[in-house]
C-alpha cells in the first residue's frame, strides 16, 4: 500500500528527546554573563544584550518550530479504504469490468505487465501484477497472475507458477481520509515510497543548494535582495525547501521582512535539529499541491492520487514533472483552469531537469510532448466518495475521539464497493436526466441511493445527491421524508405476526372512516379513488390499496406496528397515529434501508455497517466490527411477506420497474409515494443486494412522479448495473408455497392467468377454486381459518 | 363447531349464487385486464397525475406467466473460493486464532452469503469464543437457508443445543 508508513517506535522517542536538550543548551547560552565595565564594557554589554535577546528569540522560535514539526510529522488523518476487489472462478465479472476496476485502482495498461500496478489484456484474458499490501492483520504479497474469462464470468485465476488460485484479492482503493476541520488532507508516504527522481527534481527546481546550505541559501538571498531592491518591492524569493516547509506550517503567505526573518531563523533551527533526509521527507508530505473545495491537498502522496488517481511510485515522468510544477503555485498553475500555464511550467521543469543532467534530454523531449493527463473533473469527483465518507465519519465519531481520527494515522477498512458505488451514482444521474428530459420546465430533481448486502448489512454504496463527489447535503443520511407506501410491508408483516391473517385472507378495500384524537375524521382513499371490495392481503399489498391497508392496520393495532418497526431496526419509535399506516412518518433513505435490510435478511436485524475494522498505524492493533445478527421477526412470516413483495413486482405497482430488469430476474420490492407526489420511493432486494432509492425536490415541491416512475427507474437502473443473484429463498419447514388467485384468494392452478405463488402456513391453504378466476370454491372443498376474518 | 357451520352454510349459500363473488370484484372472463395499479399514496391520487410514457401500464404484466419466488437461477459457482476460505478459517481456528477464523468466514460469506454451512461455521466459532447468543443466531440463520438439507439441519440443531446449554452456564 502506498500510504503505509512504518516508523520504528524508538526513532520517535529519540527525536522527541532532542527538543528539550536543545532548549537547555540554548538557554544556557542565553544566560552567558557580562562582567566588564567602562565604555568598551558598555558596548560589549549592549552587543551581548543584543546577542542574548536574539539568541533567546532564536531559541524560542527553534522550540516553536520543532514542536510544530513534531506535531505535523505524525499528524496523519485516518485513511479510509474501500472493500478490496476479490476475484474467484465463477464470479460474474467480465474482462471490461475488471479493467474498469483496475483503472479505478490506478493500475495502468502496458505492453508487458512486468511490475506492480501494470496489466495487459489479451483475448479473453488479462495479465496483471498486483500490488503488495496489508489488509488488517493480513499480508498480501504482490502476485503475477493471469485471469481468464468465459461467458461474462471469471473462469480461472492462474499464478506465475501455473497453478490455479481459488481466490485473488487486490489492494483496496483508498477512498479518502478523516481530515481535520482546518481541511488539510494528506497521505503520508514512507521514504521508501518516494521515487528518487522526485527528490532530485525537487532539489533541482526548488533548491539547488539544498544539500549544502544550513536552512537558508545566502547566495540566493543576495541575488533575490538585489532584484527586490532594484524593483522597490519584493519580487523574488530564494526560499529553500526548509523555508518553504516552515512557511507551510504557519499557513500565511504574507511577505514581510519580519516574517522573512522569522522564517529564516526557524529554517536554521530546523536544520540544526533534523537531518536533511528528515526535512526532505517532511517537505514531501507537507507541501500544498491543490485545493478541492474545503479540502486542501497536501503532500505528494495525495497530490498524485488527486491529480492522477494512482500512487506516486507509478507516475510517469511527465506526471511527476507536473506535480513538481505545482509546488510554485497550485492556484496559478492549476492544470484544470490554466492548462497552458501548467503545461508551460511542467515543460520548464522537464527542460531544467534535462539541463542539469537529471534526466536524459531525449526523455525530456518525449515527456514534453505528452498531454497533462490529469483526471477529468468527473474522474476526480468519482474518486471522492463524500457521501459514504460522511457515513464512515458518523460511525467512527461514535466510538473514537476526533483527535484520534484526525491525527493518529488509523486505517479504516470500510464496506464500500467502488463498482457498486459507480453504478449507483451513474444510475441516479442517468435516470434523473431522462425523467427531466420528458418533463420540460421543472425544478431539477434530487435523489439518493443506498445499496447494502442484506446478509451482513454492509453498506456497499451511498449516493447523497446527483452531484456526487462533492461535499454537500447528504440526502441518503439526512433527508427525512414521508415514506408513503414503503411502510405497508411492515403493516402486513404485523398482520401475519398476529396469527389472524395469512396472505390469502380477505380484507375489505372499502371506504373507511377513522376518528382521530383531535376529533377530526380521516377518510383515506385509494390512489385512483376506487374501492376494490374484498381482496386477499397479497393483492392489497401488491396494488398498494390504501383503504384495505388502513382497515388491516387498525385491526392489527398501531402499537404492534410501531413496535415491529423498532424490531426491524428503526431507532426512534414513530408515533402510533393512524396516518402511520400510509407512511406519513418521515424517514431517511438510510433508515428505510435499515428496515428493509431486516426483511431482505429473512427477519434478521443487523445494524447497517460502513466500517469493517480500524487498524492502528503500526498495524498491530485491529478493532474489528464483527458480523452479528439478531432474529427480529419469525422467519416464516418474513418469508411469506417476501413472497408477497415478489408479487408487488410481478403483478402490482412495481410491475413497470420489474419489466425494466429483463425476463428471469426475480426481485422483491415496494413503491412509495408521499402526498401530492412529493416523494418518490422505491425499496427492493434480490438474494444478495438491497437497493433503496429516493427521488424528490429539496424544497418539497411535488415531483409529478410516483414511486415507480421516479425512484423505481433509478432502482432498476442500479440493479441492472450491479452483479447480483435473483431473489430466492428456501421455504421454511412449516410453510407451503401455494398458487392462489390474486382476485379471489382461492387456491388455483399455476396456469390460471391471475395465479400467483405465495407462502402460507401449512394447514392454512384456502379452498380450491372451481375454475380459473372462479370465485366459488369447489364443492366440498375443505374450509379452514381462511374465511374466519371475513365473517367474524 | 358452531362458527364452521355458519361459514359453511354461508359458503354454500353464496356458492349457489353465481353472481355473488366471495372475494374481489365482479367475476370477469380470464385473463381479465386489470385496471392499472399505478401507485399508492392516499393523497397521491390526482386523476391527471402525469405518468411516464416510457413505462407502459402493468396490464401486459398480468398476462405474463407468473414467476414463482423460488425459481431463481443457481447462485454463481463460488464453491472453490468458499472452500478455500473455509479451510483457511479452520486452520486459523486450530491455531487458536478465533478472530482470524471468524474474519475468514465473514469474507467467505461476502462471496457466498446463502451458504448455510458458512453460517454454521461462524456460529461454532462464536460459541468457542464464548458468545453463545450469537452462536444461536447464526444457527437460526443457517436454518433459514438450509432448505431440505438434513445434514445442515442436524448440525444447526446440535449448535442450538450447545449454545443453549452454554448460555445457561453449562459449558
Amino acid at each position: 500500500m502506498t500510504t503505509r508508513r512504518k516508523r520504528p517506535a524508538s526513532k520517535k522517542k529519540t527525536t522527541r528527546k532532542k527538543t528539550p536538550a536543545r532548549k537547555t543548551r540554548a538557554s544556557r547560552r542565553a544566560r552567558g554573563g557580562s562582567f566588564f565595565g567602562g565604555i568598551v564594557g558598555l558596548a560589549v554589554l549592549v552587543a551581548a544584550a543584543g546577542f542574548v535577546g536574539f539568541a533567546t528569540y532564536a531559541a524560542l522560535l527553534g522550540v516553536e518550530i520543532s514542536r510544530e514539526f513534531e506535531a505535523r510529522r505524525w499528524d496523519v488523518p485516518a485513511q479510509v479504504f474501500a472493500t478490496p476487489l476479490e476475484l474467484y472462478p465463477g464470479r460474474r465479472l467480465g474482462l471490461d469490468d475488471l479493467v474498469a476496476e483496475l483503472r479505478r485502482l490506478g493500475y495502468r495498461e502496458a505492453a508487458v505487465a512486468d511490475r506492480p500496478g501494470r496489466y495487459r489484456t489479451r483475448a479473453g484474458a488479462l495479465d496483471v501484477v498486483t500490488r503488495a499490501y496489508r489488509y488488517g492483520a493480513e499480508e498480501e504479497p504482490s502476485r503475477r497472475v493471469s485471469i481468464e474469462f468465459a461467458g461474462g464470468r471469471v473462469a480461472r485465476v492462474i499464478d506465475a507458477s501455473g497453478s490455479e488460485l481459488p481466490l485473488l484479492r487486490f489492494d483496496p482503493l483508498q477512498i479518502g481520509s478523516v481530515f481535520p476541520v482546518h481541511g488539510e488532507d494528506r497521505l503520508i508516504l514512507e521514504p521508501s515510497e518516494v521515487p528518487p527522481l522526485l527528490i532530485e527534481a525537487l532539489k533541482a527546481i526548488e533548491d539547488r543548494r539544498f544539500d549544502e546550505h544550513h536552512g537558508i541559501d545566502l547566495k540566493g538571498v543576495l541575488r533575490a535582495a538585489f532584484v527586490n531592491l532594484r524593483a522597490g518591492e519584493i519580487r523574488q524569493g530564494a526560499s529553500t525547501l526548509t523555508q518553504q516547509l516552515v512557511r507551510s506550517y504557519f499557513l500565511s503567505n504574507e511577505r514581510t521582512w519580519t516574517r522573512k526573518l522569522r522564517e529564516m531563523v526557524m529554517a536554521i533551527a530546523l536544520e540544526l535539529h533534523y537531518d536533511k533526509d528528515e526535512l526532505l521527507h517532511a517537505y514531501i508530505n507537507e507541501v500544498y499541491l491543490a485545493q478541492d473545495g474545503a479540502r486542501a491537498i497536501h503532500g505528494f502522496g495525495l497530490g498524485s492520487q488527486f491529480y492522477f488517481g494512482k500512487p506516486l511510485a507509478e507516475l510517469e515522468l511527465h506526471e511527476l514533472a507536473l506535480l513538481v510544477a505545482q509546488v510554485r503555485g497550485p492556484t496559478y498553475y492549476n492544470p484544470k483552469r490554466h492548462p497552458e500555464r501548467a503545461l508551460a511550467r511542467r515543460n520548464l521543469v522537464l527542460e531544467q531537469l534535462a539541463a542539469q543532467g537529471i534526466i536524459d534530454p531525449q526523455e525530456a523531449k518525449q515527456a514534453e510532448a505528452r498531454e497533462l493527463d490529469v483526471l477529468s473533473e468527473a474522474g476526480r469527483s468519482a474518486s471522492y466518495y463524500s457521501a459514504f465518507l460522511d457515513l464512515v465519519r458518523r460511525q467512527l465519531f461514535e466510538e473514537y475521539p476526533r483527535e484520534e481520527l484526525e491525527r493518529r494515522g488509523l486505517k479504516v477498512l470500510t464496506t464500500l464497493d467502488p463498482a457498486v458505488q459507480a453504478a449507483a451514482e451513474s444510475a441516479l444521474i442517468r435516470e434523473l436526466d431522462a425523467i427531466e428530459a420528458n418533463r420540460g420546465d421543472a425544478p431539477p430533481l434530487e435523489g439518493a441511493v443506498v445499496v447494502t448486502n442484506p446478509h451482513n448489512a454492509e453498506v456497499l454504496a451511498l449516493v447523497g445527491s446527483r452531484k456526487s463527489g462533492y461535499d454537500g447535503f447528504n440526502r441518503a443520511l439526512n433527508a427525512r421524508r414521508p415514506i408513503g407506501s414503503l411502510i405497508k410491508p411492515v403493516v402486513y408483516l404485523a398482520a401475519l405476526e398476529s396469527d389472524r391473517y395469512t396472505l390469502a385472507s380477505p380484507i375489505d378495500d372499502a371506504p373507511i372512516e377513522i376518528r382521530l384524537e383531535n376529533g377530526q375524521t380521516w377518510l383515506p382513499k385509494n390512489f385512483d379513488d376506487r374501492a376494490r371490495g374484498l381482496v386477499p392481503l397479497a393483492r392489497a399489498l401488491a396494488e398498494s390499496l390504501n383503504m384495505a391497508t388502513v382497515r388491516l392496520g387498525m385491526d392489527v393495532g398501531l402499537e404492534p406496528i410501531a413496535d415491529l418497526l423498532m424490531r426491524l431496526g428503526l431507532e426512534q419509535r414513530p408515533r402510533p397515529y393512524p396516518s402511520l399506516l400510509l407512511g406519513a412518518t418521515g424517514l431517511t433513505p438510510y433508515e428505510v434501508a435499515q428496515i428493509y435490510n431486516s426483511l431482505a435478511n429473512g427477519g434478521f436485524r443487523t445494524p447497517l455497517k460502513a466500517v469493517r475494522a480500524v487498524v492502528s498505524e503500526d498495524g498491530e492493533r485491529v478493532q474489528r466490527y464483527p458480523l452479528e445478527i439478531q432474529a427480529a421477526a419469525r422467519a416464516d412470516d418474513v418469508f411469506a411477506l417476501n413472497t408477497a413483495l415478489v408479487q408487488v413486482m410481478e403483478r402490482g405497482t412495481g410491475a413497470s420497474v420489474r419489466r425494466a430488469l429483463g425476463a428471469d430476474v426475480t426481485v422483491a420490492g415496494k413503491t412509495g409515494t408521499s402526498d401530492d407526489l412529493r416523494d418518490s420511493w422505491f425499496a427492493g432486494f434480490t438474494s444478495d443486494r438491497l437497493v433503496v432509492a429516493w427521488v424528490g425536490n429539496d424544497d418539497n415541491r411535488p415531483t409529478g412522479l410516483t414511486g415507480a416512475t421516479g425512484a423505481g427507474r433509478v432502482w432498476s437502473s442500479v440493479l441492472r448495473a450491479i452483479d447480483t443473484v435473483p431473489y430466492s429463498a428456501p421455504p421454511p419447514p412449516d410453510t407451503l408455497l401455494t398458487w392462489i388467485d390474486l382476485d379471489t384468494g382461492l387456491a388455483t392452478e399455476p396456469t390460471c392467468p391471475r395465479a400467483v405463488q405465495i407462502a402460507l402456513p401449512r394447514g392454512e391453504e384456502p379452498p380450491r377454486a372451481r375454475a380459473c378466476g372462479d370465485s366459488r370454491p369447489r364443492p366440498g372443498a375443505q374450509i379452514r381459518r381462511f374465511f374466519r376474518r371475513a365473517f367474524e | 363447531m358452531n362458527r364452521h357451520t355458519l361459514i359453511l352454510s354461508l359458503l354454500l349459500a353464496t356458492a349457489g349464487c353465481a353472481t355473488q363473488p366471495l372475494i374481489g370484484t365482479a367475476p370477469r372472463p380470464a385473463p381479465a385486464p386489470r385496471e392499472p395499479a399505478p401507485d399508492d399514496s392516499e393523497a397521491a391520487r390526482a386523476p391527471g397525475a402525469p405518468r411516464d410514457p416510457g413505462f407502459p401500464s402493468p396490464d401486459a404484466e398480468t398476462r405474463r406467466a407468473p414467476a414463482p419466488p423460488t425459481s431463481a437461477e443457481p447462485p454463481p459457482q463460488a464453491a472453490p473460493a468458499s472452500v478455500a476460505l473455509l479451510e483457511q478459517s479452520r486452520s486459523q481456528r486450530a491455531a487458536g486464532s478465533l478472530t482470524a477464523a471468524a474474519s475468514s468466514i465473514e469474507r467467505a460469506l461476502r462471496i457466498d452469503p446463502n451458504n448455510a454451512e458458512l453460517w454454521l461455521e461462524l456460529g461454532e466459532i462464536k460459541l468457542e469464543d464464548g458468545d453463545p447468543l450469537q452462536a444461536e443466531q447464526m444457527a437460526r440463520k443457517a436454518l433459514t437457508l438450509a432448505g431440505g438439507d438434513r445434514v445442515v439441519a442436524a448440525r444447526a440443531a446440535r449448535l442450538l443445543a450447545r449454545a443453549a446449554s452454554c448460555a445457561s452456564g453449562g459449558c
